[in-house]
C-alpha cells in the first residue's frame, strides 16, 4: 500500500492576513477567494443597495478594499467572514444612500432568472422577496444579527463580538426580528 | 412559518447572487486596486515632504510679512497722529530715545508660525499666498 500523500496545510486568515501585511498580494488573493461568496450571500440577502444582484460583485469588492485597508484595526475580536461582514453592512449602508440620490430601476425578476421551472421560481421569489423586504424593513442591528445567525449560522458570542454588543442583547435583537418576519411572512 | 422555515429561507436569500459571483475575477479586481492604492500611497509619500516644506516656508513669509507691515503700519498711525501733540516739548535725547523705542517695537513684530492660521490672512496676503504656491 502506498504511503499516503502529506496533506497540504491550508493557512489560517490569520496566517493570510499576516501574510498580506508582509506584501504578499496572493494572500489577499486568497482571503477573497476563501471568503468571497458568503460575503456575497450576505450581501445579496440584505438587499445589496436596493441595486439588485447583478452590483453584489460590486459591493463585495467594495467590501474586501475597506477591510484590507482597515486591516490594521481587526484585533481578532470575532473570525475574519465576520469582521467582513459587519463591513458589508456599512457598504451596504452607503450603497442605499447613493441609490436613493440615483433612483435605479431594477430589472423584472422574470428577466433576470431564465433558467428552471417558471413557476417554482415564482413561489420560491415570491416568499424571498417578501423576506427580503421584510428584511429591509427592520432595524440595521435587528437585520444584521439575524441574517449573522440564521443564514450564517454564527453563535450568539461571535455575532456580538463583531457588532459591539452583548450576546444577550445579540439574542434579543434575533428573536425581535424573528418576531417582525413572521408578522411580515404570514 | 415556524422558526426551521423561516432560518431556510433566510439561507436561501443571496444564494443567486453568490452562485453567480465570479470569485477568481473579483480576487483579480480586488489586487488590481489595492495595487493602484499603494503605488498611489507610494507617490505621494515621496511628493508630500517637499511640498510641506514649501508650503510651510511660503506661509512663514506671507503671515511674518504681513504680520510686520500691519505693526508697522499701526504704529506709524499712532505716531503721526499723536506727533505734533506730544513732541513739540521734547528735547533731543528724548525724542532719540521715542526713535529707538518705535525701532524696538518693529523688531519685535515677529509673529511665530503657531499663532496664525489661514483664517488670520486678509484677501492681499491670501491671493499672495496662493500666487507663491503656484509658482
Amino acid at each position: 500500500m502506498p504511503p499516503a500523500e502529506p496533506v497540504a496545510a491550508v493557512p489560517s486568515d490569520a496566517a493570510l492576513i499576516a501574510a498580506w501585511k508582509g506584501g504578499d498580494e496572493q494572500a489577499a488573493a486568497e482571503l477573497v477567494r476563501r471568503h468571497a461568496r458568503a460575503l456575497a450571500r450576505f450581501l445579496g440577502a440584505s438587499g445589496s443597495g436596493g441595486r439588485g444582484d447583478a452590483d453584489v460583485d460590486d459591493l463585495v469588492q467594495e467590501t474586501f478594499i475597506r477591510a484590507f485597508r482597515a486591516l490594521g484595526r481587526f484585533r481578532g475580536q470575532c473570525r475574519f467572514r465576520t469582521w467582513l461582514m459587519t463591513i458589508g453592512g456599512n457598504v451596504l449602508k452607503d450603497a442605499y444612500r447613493k441609490a436613493r440620490r440615483t433612483r435605479v430601476v431594477p430589472l423584472a425578476e422574470e428577466l433576470r432568472d431564465t433558467e428552471g421551472d417558471p413557476h417554482e421560481h415564482a413561489v420560491a421569489g415570491e416568499m424571498e422577496a417578501r423576506l427580503a423586504a421584510g428584511l429591509e424593513r427592520l432595524p440595521r442591528m435587528q437585520r444584521e444579527v439575524f441574517l449573522l445567525r440564521a443564514q450564517q449560522g454564527l453563535e450568539y458570542e461571535e455575532i456580538a463580538g463583531a457588532l459591539g454588543t452583548t450576546p444577550g442583547a445579540a439574542r434579543v435583537h434575533f428573536h425581535h426580528a424573528v418576531k417582525r418576519l413572521k408578522e411580515q411572512l404570514a | 412559518m415556524n422558526d426551521d422555515q423561516l432560518e431556510k429561507l433566510a439561507q436561501r436569500l443571496g444564494a443567486r447572487a453568490a452562485e453567480r459571483l465570479d470569485v477568481e475575477a473579483t480576487a483579480q479586481a480586488v489586487i488590481e486596486r489595492l495595487r493602484a492604492e499603494r503605488a498611489a500611497g507610494e507617490r505621494i509619500g515621496s511628493w508630500l515632504p517637499r511640498q510641506w516644506l514649501r508650503i510651510a516656508a511660503a506661509l512663514v513669509i506671507v503671515v511674518g510679512g504681513g504680520a510686520v507691515a500691519l505693526r508697522i503700519m499701526g504704529s506709524s498711525h499712532q505716531s503721526s497722529a499723536s506727533a505734533p501733540a506730544d513732541l513739540d516739548g521734547l528735547s533731543t535725547d528724548q525724542l532719540k530715545q521715542v526713535l529707538e523705542g518705535v525701532g524696538e517695537s518693529g523688531g519685535e513684530a515677529v509673529v511665530s508660525v503657531q499663532d496664525v492660521g489661514l483664517d488670520d490672512l486678509n484677501t492681499v496676503e491670501l491671493r499672495a499666498l496662493l500666487e507663491s504656491l503656484e509658482g
